[in-house]
């Protein structure tokens, strides 16, 4: 292309005796040329659109006859799965969605409190120093395959749960419960005796303090022994999944959360500080808040990533297409969807056209949906908080406007990432 | 409130988010640690003589009179056990009391000895080649003998109701025959048996697996896996950075082009299976890329999966050029494509880069996309003509299949472990070299 502009510009220049201005053909035939070259990039550029738009055409294509012959009764509301059944084959999926949202739901609960609670020490506590190191640590998390976790959930969680599983659920709930009865005490105690005065403050303190400490030991003691007590008949079930789903989903979590924090400015974090509010009031009613909308794309984003994530539930959830007694039982196997798919495929390849094969891809279909939806209403969620953060700043300004832009692009790029 | 509640309530806040930290990073280092201690197995291990026997006799290494030498050594060490093993045989098959007790347990028995120390020469169970040598690990070799010396034991049930087993000696059982002296004998010289040393095995990353990885390397998975990576980016590279290009430099903010920003992360959030599926339907059964699976397929899909990442890469390195640049090129003179080609994307290269690398590491480590489209579990390494037709093995698809459909898992942990500790390095140097990369980009940006 770049040859051509140099052409047409020798030819211009024998034709004009030396002049730099372009003849009206050569003029013409360049703007045609520009304008070709940019069509070529258009369409290039318009096929990553293209691809998206034959995935959802393939699939539904092939989810279709599965739906035509089969109805969408069986389908949403049974849960017998018995596709290979040659006779009376069964296509009841409840039990599947069921263990999706099982698993995604315990992701959720381990990565939420965790990533955010990060997020907030990364963007707002940490000295630079300290984060410098914190950082590799989240990218290296999510650079880790998903094969891998799912080795892991395998071949060194399952085992570890299914023989020492009460004493490890009980030894995690000393680890990360003790800290957390240890400061609740601290709060507590002192916030119930601020008000006396001063001669008894401190005794009365103390007296609070020992109280809730025997209270809490109690209560740990009591929970960690009834955990103990558990025995864990097999080591691949929805907790384990839900653990290392949980893991898998942090970083995207951590990543978008602290990008949201930080996008709430300095501004904000000085007037509140300039107030008179500790650092913890400011992040919980004050960057918390304004952040809001972007850690709700940060946790909507790991939700599509734990739906979506393939390896770690073939591996590490069992696998048995049950709802599991009683509803909330974590310590049984379940199924996901995208762990259906795969072990079902190996067998229905051969099939290719029955309704075995089509009932996979009626599933596929569903999951397509569902990350089509959490991506746009993430990408509503951000949008929002670009608006609100815009106002929050007024719109002049090149550098304020500059930021939150930014900022979308930056959660932009984690999105599915 | 008191001001000095505010200040606990403020400490208690820190300590959770610290907390939080100290989690994560416990979280990084249990799932890593086991894989480096036990991947590390795969290369560095103590190999018996039967190892340097099946290298010398499969792949030709070792120095040949050593090992003559050592087999001598070894023969003769062997020849006791084997003897009292025909002779118990013998005895057996004269004394129908003893092969009442032992009928059914000895065939057993000598399979265990057979794979410990290697069958006597003429003299294998099968064709199959872990019959044909004994252990080739001392891990292994332990365990083995293990199962040889103790026997477990029926006991009933315990009182949670699942059945009691106690370890016992086997040779016990055998008191008074004359299989008994053989227990003590090989419990007493396991080390001679099998002379073990330490091995250095770098093979491991190009040796065929022989007999269903009982033997040898993962050469054709790793080699598939560079095969599959490399033809994702083919693919994905000249359009994501052609697509970043079209966004950066040509479109406006028209509604095609928000459609398209759409689009783009649409695609980037279509779970990995979902994009197998696709590949399946599409590249095989629509438009026959290949007639089945083939690594062509395998690629073409993965180059879709990472075309955003790469596409969202591309578009933020041209945007971080420099407004100058752009401008003292057109001042110049020079037409747009001229600026972009020779201007703006050497500019950007570097961020590109960062982009590409990234996604390969993603490429290589992905799963899903590949089970329907590329992926096989069993066949030799793909020659460079023939990755249009035929499929492949690669280290993601072979992770999870000799870890779960295995037919001896527990077996071949080390083989698992190599590849898993192979994958993971290969992926974090990848990123490595990313993050060096951008270290650098920042270093020239700011200085």
């Amino acid at each position: 292309m770049t040859a051509f502009g140099q052409t047409s510009g020798k030819i211009s220049i024998r034709r004009q005796g030396g002049s730099l201005v372009l003849g009206q053909r050569a003029d013409r035939l360049r703007h045609a040329v520009a304008l070709l070259g940019r069509l070529i990039l258009l369409a290039i550029a318009s096929s990553s659109a293209l691809a998206v738009l034959f995935i959802f055409y393939f699939i539904i294509r092939d989810a279709i006859p599965f739906f035509h012959d089969n109805g969408l009764r069986e389908f949403f509301t049974s849960t017998h799965w018995y596709p290979s059944n040659a006779a009376a084959p069964e296509f009841g999926a409840l039990a599947i969605f069921y263990g999706t949202g099982m698993v995604t739901v315990g992701a959720i609960v381990v990565a939420v409190p965790l990533g955010v609670a990060a997020a907030v020490c990364l963007s707002d506590v940490l000295p630079f120093s300290v984060r410098q190191w914190v950082k590799p640590t989240v990218e290296i998390l999510a650079a880790i395959p998903s094969v891998v976790y799912g080795f892991f959930a395998l071949v060194v969680f399952a085992p570890l749960l299914q023989d020492k599983g009460g004493q490890a659920l009980s030894v995690a709930t000393w680890l990360l419960f003790g800290p957390l009865a240890a400061l609740a005490i601290l709060v507590v105690a002192d916030v119930s005796c601020g008000r006396l005065r001063e001669r008894f403050r401190n005794p009365a303190r103390a007296a609070v303090m020992i109280l809730l400490t025997l209270a809490a030991l109690a209560g740990l003691w009591k929970l960690s022994a009834a955990l103990a007590a558990i025995h864990i008949s097999s080591g691949t079930n929805a907790l384990n999944a839900s653990i290392i789903l949980g893991v898998m989903a942090l970083p995207t979590i951590v990543s978008v959360s602290e990008d949201a924090l930080t996008a709430a400015g300095r501004e904000l974090r000085e007037g509140s500080y300039a107030l008179g509010a500790t650092r913890a009031e400011t992040i919980l009613s004050v960057i918390i808040p304004a952040a809001s909308s972007g850690i709700m794309a940060a946790v909507i984003l790991g939700i599509m990533r734990a739906i979506g994530e393939t390896m770690v539930v073939l591996m590490a959830s069992g696998n048995a297409a049950q709802i599991p007694q009683p509803w909330y039982n974590f310590l049984s196997p379940v199924r996901t969807m995208t762990a259906t798919i795969v072990s079902d495929m190996g067998e229905a390849d051969q099939t290719t056209g029955s309704s075995r094969y089509h009932v996979l891809f009626a599933m596929a279909l569903c999951l397509l949906v569902v990350s089509f939806l959490a991506n746009l209403a993430s990408e509503w969620v951000v949008r929002r908080t670009v608006a609100k953060i815009s106002a929050v700043r007024g719109t002049g300004g090149g550098d304020a406007a500059s930021r939150p832009q930014g900022f979308m692009r930056r959660v932009w790029s984690w999105i599915g990432g | 409130m008191h001001l000095r509640t505010r200040k606990i309530i403020d400490r208690s806040a820190t300590g959770i988010g610290i907390l939080a930290i100290v989690v994560m990073t416990a979280a990084l280092v249990v799932l890593l640690a086991p894989i480096f201690a036990n991947g590390t197995g795969a290369f560095v291990f103590r190999g018996t003589a039967e190892f340097r026997k099946y290298q010398s006799d499969r792949f030709d290494r070792g120095d040949r009179e050593v090992l003559t030498t050592e087999k001598e050594t070894l023969r003769q060490v062997r020849q006791p056990v084997y003897d009292l093993l025909h002779k118990f045989e013998h005895q057996l098959k004269n004394d129908d009391d003893l092969d009442a007790r032992f009928g059914a347990e000895f065939p057993k028995l000598k399979r265990e000895v057979y794979r410990l120390i290697g069958p006597p020469p003429g003299e294998a169970l099968s064709r199959l080649e872990r019959d044909e040598y004994g252990a080739t690990r001392w891990d292994r070799a332990l365990v083995q003998a293990d199962s040889i010396v103790h026997v477990q034991e029926d006991r009933g049930l315990d009182s949670h109701g699942f059945s009691l087993k106690v370890e016992g000696p086997r040779a016990a059982r055998y008191k008074g025959t004359s299989l008994e002296p053989m227990f003590g004998y090989v419990e007493m010289h396991l080390a001679e048996l099998l002379r073990p040393q330490w091995t250095f095995y770098p093979q491991f990353l190009i040796d065929n697996p022989q007999d269903a990885n009982f033997f040898g390397g993962i050469g054709p998975a790793v080699l598939g896996t560079i095969y599959l990576t490399l033809g994702a980016i083919l693919f994905a590279v000249p359009m994501g950075v052609i697509t970043a290009i079209y966004l950066v430099e040509y479109a406006g903010q028209g509604r095609f082009i928000s459609l398209l920003r759409t689009c783009i992360s649409t695609l980037a959030g279509v779970p990995s299976i979902v994009f197998g599926l696709f590949g399946l339907a599409f590249f095989i059964n629509t438009i026959h890329v290949s007639p089945s699976k083939s690594v062509l397929a395998g690629s073409l899909t993965l180059g879709l999966l990472i075309l955003p990442t790469i596409i969202r890469a591309s578009e933020e390195a041209l945007r971080a050029v420099p407004l100058a640049y752009k401008e003292a090129a057109l001042s110049l003179g020079a037409g747009q494509w001229r600026t972009i080609l020779t201007v703006i994307l050497p500019a950007a290269l570097p961020g590109i880069l960062t982009g590409i690398i990234i996604s390969m590491g993603r490429a290589a480590g992905e799963t899903a996309p590949i089970i329907f489209t590329a992926a096989v579990s069993v066949g030799l390494g793909v020659k460079p003509w023939e990755v249009f037709t035929s499929p492949t093995q690669a280290l993601s698809w072979n992770i999870y299949n000799v870890s779960t459909e295995h037919e001896a898992v527990d077996q071949i942990r080390h083989v698992q472990y190599g590849m898993v500790l192979t994958l993971v390095v290969l992926v974090l140097a990848l990123n490595l070299t990313a993050v060096l990369l951008r270290a650098r980009i920042t270093r020239r940006l700011s200085g």
